[in-house]
């Protein structure tokens, strides 16, 4: 079973990484007039084609031996003679291999500024708290009023919620964090030249991965105990129940993956196939065809998009309110109450 | 044949993810009419238990996606 879903797992960030080659060969027969994978995966670009990011790759050569390069771009690496360029990724020739690609993508880029914005968001409102606006005054300003409006939500209807009482301030960086964060990365998606970090299997990955260390070295021994020994049941059923505990705590980050990016994804999706009817129309029934579809395509995009602002802040919502369910979950006390439960209705 | 199982699969999974929010829905506006003082706890519980239905949904829509591309055949 874990095998299975490591596969899938695999196959995923495949998808997410190399779509726009795997894509290209397959209709290598026929142009596709929209090349949709393409248009949503990863680039080795910023905004435009002309702002290269540079490439750091890990290189094997045939000999066996490692060695790491530095290129300026895509490019200027298919240059030095080291690589082929085939559909936009680089080949190594010589029978070399790559090892670990440690290159900057636009995706990367996104994640960088989402989380910044983040952080230069936060630490500003922490400046104007520390001066007293706020604590001994009223809030100034719109920027302070969304901050607060935002963190509040966050702590009293997320964190306090649904972490115990005494711990769940301790979660409240984290789980800001992520919201603000994820928060900004979908809403970049919606601007033009933008690309959604969270629409890449890796980005969301790596934020599940954070989660799920938060919330195992946030577990009580009760929860471990949940997990490797169920109380209350007999001997025979934990054999069936250990296994099944200890898959839920990998099934439920890679839910978590799974949901924000399958829903950033298919955001971008339906945006391109939708637009890209014009097109298909335009093929098909000549010139009038498109313009005729295009005032259908362009009024349901706009509603569309309308509705991907929304999505946003809701994923970046779950995706928070999930987490802190978890961390939740793994750091409750009810050991005590239980025990107390179970006594009484033995007698 | 990729294709024809990915169509099938993908009215499968939004057939399956419409009844089950359907169904949360229904619970949900009846229980706010019942009780409109709690319509907030509500709404809370009912966009979590969406959000567990729909990442189930959309792990089914992925692997229809994966179908139509005829990745990993």
């Amino acid at each position: 079973m874990i095998q299975t879903l490591r596969r899938l797992f695999l196959t995923f960030l495949f998808i997410s990484v190399s779509t726009s080659s795997t894509f290209a060969e397959s209709d290598k027969a026929e142009e596709p007039i929209l090349d949709v994978m393409g248009t949503v995966a990863d680039h080795d670009y910023f905004l435009f084609s002309s702002l290269t990011l540079p490439r750091f790759i890990l290189l094997e050569n045939a000999d066996g031996e490692t060695s790491f390069e530095v290129f300026k771009s895509t490019h200027s690496a298919a240059e030095s003679g080291l690589f082929e360029e085939v559909n936009h990724a680089l080949v190594p020739t010589n029978g070399g291999r790559i090892v670990i690609d440690f290159s900057i993508t636009s995706h990367l880029m996104f994640f960088w500024m989402g989380m910044g914005l983040a952080l230069l968001f936060t630490i500003t409102m922490a400046g104007r708290y520390k001066k007293g606006i706020g604590k001994d005054v009223e809030p100034k300003g719109w920027l302070q009023n969304i901050f607060e409006i935002l963190f509040l939500f966050i702590r009293d209807d997320v964190s306090r919620a649904n972490i115990d009482d005494k711990k769940a301030d301790k979660y409240m960086p984290y789980l800001f964090t992520m919201f603000m964060g994820i928060a900004f990365m979908n809403l970049f998606g919606l601007l033009p030249w933008a690309a959604t970090a969270t629409a890449d299997l890796t980005v969301t990955a790596t934020l599940a991965v954070i989660t799920f260390f938060v919330t195992q070295f946030s577990g009580t021994k009760d929860y471990w105990g949940h997990v490797f020994w169920f109380p209350g049941v007999p001997g025979w059923v934990r054999l069936i129940l250990t296994p099944v505990e200890v898959l839920g705590l990998f099934t439920k980050p890679f839910a978590l993956a799974i949901r924000l990016f399958a829903n950033m994804l298919s955001g971008k999706i339906m945006i391109i196939a939708i637009l890209g009817l014009i097109f298909i129309f335009a093929d098909l029934f000549g010139e009038i065809g498109g313009y005729g579809i295009s005032l259908v395509s362009v009024s349901l995009t706009v509603a569309l998009y309308a509705l991907k602002v929304f999505v946003g802040l809701l994923q970046a919502y779950i995706f928070t309110l999930l987490s802190a369910v978890f961390i939740g979950m793994a750091a409750e006390d009810h050991h005590h109450g239980e025990e107390h439960y179970n006594a009484e209705h033995a007698a | 044949m990729g294709l024809l199982a990915a169509g099938i699969g993908a009215g499968i999974v939004a057939l399956g993810a419409g009844i089950g929010i359907g169904m949360i829905g229904k619970a949900a506006t009846e229980s706010i009419a019942r009780q409109p003082e709690a319509a907030g706890d509500i709404r809370g519980a009912m966009i979590l238990t969406a959000a567990f239905i729909e990442g189930v949904a959309l792990l089914g829509a992925v692997i229809c996606i994966l179908l139509a591309l005829q990745i990993g055949s």
